[in-house]
């Protein structure tokens, strides 16, 4: 594989570059003219000038115009500026003929522009792949207006986010009231299939920035600036986040899906404290969860529950926590002094027991308390004192369907979440914890009491899901155990994963992808765990770090060792002391 | 007392299942530390292999026995070939790694076996098995003991496994590096043995009994289904540790043991959890106790003590 | 033709250099010693010969051929066997196995041959021959992990600090047996931190300082030379 591709830089040598710049130019071209025959796909794409899925070729055939004012990492960029605009246009150049019926519905600008994306990765792939020296973050110039244009810089981050974000979410919602006037192919609308195509030729052009950003160090300039300022960022990031509501236009759907989001999210920043800071690989995350909804499905006042007592939902958050932590501690208390990989079968086997339990507590083959594989169902909406959640609002002249009342608490829910995590990150609790993680005995021997910070980790980690757990009963209305599997817990564990261990916007940007990504795709719905589990795999293979790594995390992963110990160190070395 | 020595029968079935599973998970742990979450999916392609065999390639009216050893054959073609690839293209790429990377890559490679057969097997879940070893032949074990003829195979089919599998890596030139593999990774190599190939052979030689195991239970249960691997390979995975971890011996004695522990538990359980509801849930409690209070097993660990 | 050269060397461990650039030559026949303190590479440079470990760059040459890119378990084949730091005998299997594991990349009926002979050089494993090696004592361990050694018929024999962690008495059984294998013509590179007996012994020595070579000359002239005493031999 490596050494195909160096035996082909060298063929190409010296002239990767000219080929890439004319690839570039014809795929700006191309990405002007028009692609489809018919006006089926999204985006104007049957007249001239840029629009829908065209913008993504052009933008990262623009990225080649870094070659001709050579900056550090610019090579690497284009190489993958020019990888993910071929994705890109053939995906659409594929979507196009396929929901059109025939080669024939395609333009002659696609042709060109597949032509030219061709040229461009050819080119790209010739251009030196070597990663430049590290560089500490640029700033910006020691001027008066550097503070004010930091803080621009900072909080225009959270607004592109925001901005990203909707603009995702509202490509398969926009198009949901559209007519299914075409063909329909097998059970997909076209309209469903032309969606999926232009959400995933979003993703990639996605993935083929931020990678660009990544290469030119752009990201790392960015995230030290907004570390400079992370009351600014914070506030930003808020305002944001409260904001969305106010973008959707009554869009109750699309609220929903947000919420939902935030929930997994906040289980995945509760999960990320026990598997990222502390190293604990925790398989049952979920039931911790579950425990939480169980509780607060039980006294919600459900007229299914099968105790009938209703209690102020203030309480039975912290209700749900308590309790949810409470198992936790049973059951970290005597597992946490075990090797490392018998944790993550311990928490396997709780969640499987839980999960039983609450299909057997039915009064039939258990004691009445569940109600079986069916779930207490019906939790009446959250009222917080007269305000009632499930109440429409209508504010500022925007429609706010009762969604966002939810979506909000979400965030409330998210948001004290994420505080715990950095509040504890940073904290000598969290030093301790990435020491531990990083190795037990060291970590030990300098006198850190490493099975009760454990423990602490585990616990804390159950009391936040539980926390979680009791928002997403009234969100959802119902608890059931199919809600609450191992596949779920794995879900989790892959956005941790994704996203990048140990960091909270790790956590963030993996829960969104990994719960946007099966809800927008619906071709991938049947497969998306299958999806998953290749996923996990290239990940651990090529980017064990996650998308957002935390500093620290990266060097470990990447120790770029001379290649000592390269040939067969098994895994696990260093771990089992005789 | 009847139903006691009964139940004892069963166990003893169930272990027999459990422990030949455990074996790969031992071999494996033993050798590289590495818990190999998707070996119940081989278990689980071992019972598809065999299906594909029989509905696809064989002619109808082949002879039972015949029939039997044919399937066992294709079950651990698919078994076997599953795990090469795994070993070499997720696993082998990971040595040297931090800890949890592995780890996730199983359940990565175990999530991706599941959905692999679930979508793309044809049929529907769970697919029928043939009954090829007539179910409701008894066998007497006197004072009103029974076992069907599928399950005494079973028993039987294991127990040549394991001593099969336990006399090769005590007598056998590859086995003994096998061992030295386990305890010294580095010093073996000194020794002049190929790990990688050592490595490979334990994947290998797991993946074989798992397809045994899957072949069992199709012909014992009548059906196959995609998630059949994740209960069985969670409860095999605790089998092992039972027995401890990286002994052989002791992934049999565990297997049985945890069989027997399971069906006991659900016979005899106090009211309300006893009961095939409560079955899975048993194995896990017994999980979490050995875990506890014996997560060295019951014949002692024989993992590398590595500095 | 020295019968291994090695030239340039440099090892990391990570980002820690561990071997930065030694060169040292063994002539068949020769007994050479690295000596140095704690950390200086000694070890490193062992298992980078025999193949557990990568140079970063540099080369190892072994009768004109390149080493350093051969598999480990190949590298035994080629003839050398490695005796490593801390014994490292297979506690869970007999000394008998142990002895036959030496012997793996062998076939043939004359392995029981040497098995005897190691027996005849150590009469105390006879005794232990079914015993399982982790039970032994550190002495005996130590006997077992030359033998297993030996088993291999290497050309070239490399012995990891053989005397680390014994007594008196078995360090001086185990100088003696290295003396006899040398008089026997076996090729050795010893390393070791007891100086005094292992320059005693040695045709050549090395003195290895944090991953660089700072002094090597023959064994007897090493042995008078006053900053070796100093530093090794603990005189002032
Ligand atoms: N596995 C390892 N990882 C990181 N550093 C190591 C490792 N082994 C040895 N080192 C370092 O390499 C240097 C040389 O060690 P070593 O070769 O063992 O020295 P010696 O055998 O001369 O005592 C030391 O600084 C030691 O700390
Ligand atoms: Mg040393």
């Amino acid at each position: 594989m490596t050494a195909a591709g160096s035996s082909y830089r060298r063929a190409v040598g010296s002239q990767a570059r000219v080929v890439a710049l004319a690839g570039a130019v014809l795929l700006v071209v191309g990405s002007v003219l028009p692609w489809a025959r018919f006006s089926g796909f999204p985006g104007k794409m049957t007249l001239a000038g840029p629009g829908g899925a065209r913008i993504g070729p052009l933008l990262l055939a623009l990225v080649a115009a870094l070659l001709l004012r050579q900056v550090p990492g610019s090579a690497r960029a284009v190489r993958a500026a020019s990888t993910f605009a071929f994705l890109i246009t053939g995906l659409t150049v594929f979507f196009i003929g396929y929901s059109g019926g025939g080669a024939d519905y395609v333009n002659a600008g696609a042709w060109v522009a597949l032509a030219g994306a061709l040229v461009y990765l050819l080119g790209g792939l010739g251009l030196d792949p070597s990663r430049p020296a590290s560089s500490p973050p640029r700033s910006l110039p020691d001027a008066p207006w550097a503070l004010p244009a930091e803080w621009l810089l900072t909080a225009g981050s959270t607004a592109v986010a925001l901005y990203v974000f909707v603009h995702g979410l509202g490509i398969q919602s926009a198009n949901v009231g559209r007519p299914n006037d075409v063909v329909i192919r097998g059970a997909i609308s076209i309209n469903a299939l032309t969606n999926d195509g232009e959400f995933l030729a979003f993703l990639l052009l996605l993935i083929g920035l931020a990678l660009v950003a990544t290469r030119l160090g752009l990201l790392a300039d960015l995230s030290a600036i907004t570390k400079k300022h992370p009351t600014v960022f914070l506030a930003a990031g808020m305002i944001a986040a409260t904001a969305f509501p106010f973008t959707q236009n009554g869009n109750g759907y699309a609220l929903r899906i947000a919420a939902s989001i935030g929930v997994f999210a906040a289980a995945a920043v509760g999960l990320n404290i026990v598997v990222g800071l502390a190293g604990l690989l925790d398989l049952g995350y979920i039931a911790f969860f579950g425990v939480g909804a169980y509780v607060a499905a039980l006294v919600s006042g459900s007229v299914t529950s099968t105790i009938h007592t209703h209690i102020p939902f203030v309480f039975v958050i912290f209700l749900g926590a308590a309790v949810a932590g409470l198992f936790g501690i049973l059951l970290g208390a005597p597992t946490l002094r075990l090797r490392g990989d018998y944790l993550a079968i311990v928490t396997l086997g709780f969640g499987e027991i839980f999960r039983i339990t609450a299909n057997n507590l039915d009064g039939n083959s258990g004691p009445s308390l569940t109600n079986g594989p069916n779930g207490v169902s019906n939790i009446p909406d959250l009222t917080i004192g007269s305000f009632s959640f499930g109440d429409n609002h209508h504010f500022l002249g925007v429609d706010l369907p009762f969604q966002a009342n939810y979506y909000w608490l979400e965030i409330v829910v998210l948001v004290v979440v994420m505080t715990a995590f950095l509040r504890l990150s940073e904290s000598r609790i969290g030093r301790a914890w990435v020491a531990i993680r990083e190795d037990e005995l060291a970590a030990a021997a300098t006198g850190i009491n490493t099975t009760r910070l454990k423990l602490l980790a585990f616990a804390l980690g159950a009391t936040l899901a539980g926390a979680a757990g009791t928002v997403d009963a009234h969100v959802v209305k119902v608890a059931t155990p199919d809600s609450f599997t191992f596949l779920e817990s794995a879900l989790l564990l892959a956005a941790v994963i994704l996203g990048g261990m140990g960091t909270v916007p790790g956590a963030l940007v993996g829960a969104t992808i990994l719960y946007l990504i099966p809800e927008k795709l619906r071709f991938l719905q049947d497969l998306r765990l299958l999806v998953f589990g290749v996923v996990l795999v290239l990940i651990m293979r090529f980017r064990p770090e996650g998308l957002i790594p935390s500093s620290r995390r990266k060097r470990e992963f990447h120790d770029d060792s001379g290649g000592a110990d390269a040939l067969s160190m098994p895994p696990g070395h260093g771990e089992h002391m005789a | 007392m009847q139903t006691f020595l009964q139940q004892l029968v069963n166990g003893v079935v169930l272990g027999a299942t459990y422990g030949l599973v455990a074996l790969g998970y031992t071999m494996v742990y033993g050798i590289v530390q590495l818990i190999n979450f998707a070996h119940g999916e081989i278990y689980m392609l071992g019972g598809f292999g065999a299906l594909f065999t029989y509905t696809v390639l064989l002619p109808g009216g082949t002879p039972v026995v015949l029939a039997l050893v044919l399937m066992l054959l294709g079950g651990m073609v698919v078994s076997i070939t599953a795990a090469l690839l795994m070993e070499r293209f997720a696993y082998r790429p990971l040595r040297g790694a931090p800890r949890l990377a592995p780890l996730i890559t199983a359940l990565g490679v175990s999530i991706f076996l599941q959905e692999l057969v679930r979508n793309f097997y044809p049929a529907k879940s769970p697919r029928p098995f043939p009954q090829l070893v007539d179910p409701s032949h008894q066998f007497s074990l006197g004072a009103s003991v029974e076992i069907s003829a599928p399950r005494l195979l079973t028993v039987v089919v294991a127990v040549i496994g394991m001593v099969a599998l336990s006399t090769f890596v005590r007598r056998s030139r590859t086995g003994r590096a096998m061992q030295a593999t386990a305890q010294d990774p580095d010093t073996a190599r000194l020794m002049g043995i190929d790990t990688d190939r050592i490595i490979v052979t334990a994947f290998v030689l797991g993946a074989a009994l798992a397809a045994v195991s899957g072949l069992a239970s199709g012909l014992q249960f009548g059906t196959v289904d995609p998630r059949m691997g994740f209960l069985t390979g969670v409860k095999a995975f605790t089998a092992a540790v039972l027995g401890g971890i990286g002994n052989i011996s002791g992934a049999v004695l565990g297997g049985f043991t945890l069989g027997i522990v399971e069906v006991m538990a659900t016979q005899y359980a106090p009211d309300p959890f006893s009961g095939g509801a409560w079955k899975d849930a048993w194995a896990f409690v017994v999980l979490i106790l050995v875990l506890v209070f014996r997560p060295s097993g019951l014949l002692g660990e024989r993992v590398a003590a590595r500095a | 033709m020295s019968m291994l050269e090695v030239r340039d060397l440099r090892v990391a461990y990570g980002a820690i250099e561990a071997i930065k650039g030694i060169s040292l030559d063994v002539d068949e026949g020769q007994v050479v010693t690295l000596i140095g303190t704690n950390g200086a590479g000694k070890t490193t440079t062992l298992r980078t010969v025999s193949g557990l470990l990568r140079p970063v760059s540099g080369e190892i040459l072994f009768d004109g051929q390149r080493l350093d890119t051969v598999k480990a378990h190949e590298i035994v084949k080629q003839g050398i066997a490695h005796s490593p730091e801390g014994r490292r005998i297979f506690p869970l299997m007999t000394v008998e196995e142990n002895l036959e594991l030496g012997a793996y990349t062998r076939k043939g009926d004359s392995i029981a041959k040497d098995v005897g002979a190691v027996f005849d050089r150590f009469p105390r494993l006879l005794e232990r021959r079914a015993q399982k090696a982790g039970t032994l004592s550190g002495g005996e361990q130590q006997m077992l992990a030359i033998g297993r050694a030996l088993m291999s018929s290497p050309r070239l024999l490399m012995l990891d600090e053989p005397s680390m962690g014994l007594s008196p008495i078995m360090i001086q059984l185990i100088f003696e047996t290295i003396a006899e294998l040398k008089s026997t013509g076996t090729t050795i590179l010893l390393v070791e931190q007891n100086a005094s007996a292992a320059l005693a012994l040695a045709d050549v020595g090395y003195v290895l300082e944090t991953g660089r070579v700072v002094l090597s000359g023959p064994g007897k002239e090493l042995l008078k030379d006053e900053n070796v005493r100093k530093a090794y031999l603990g005189e002032d």
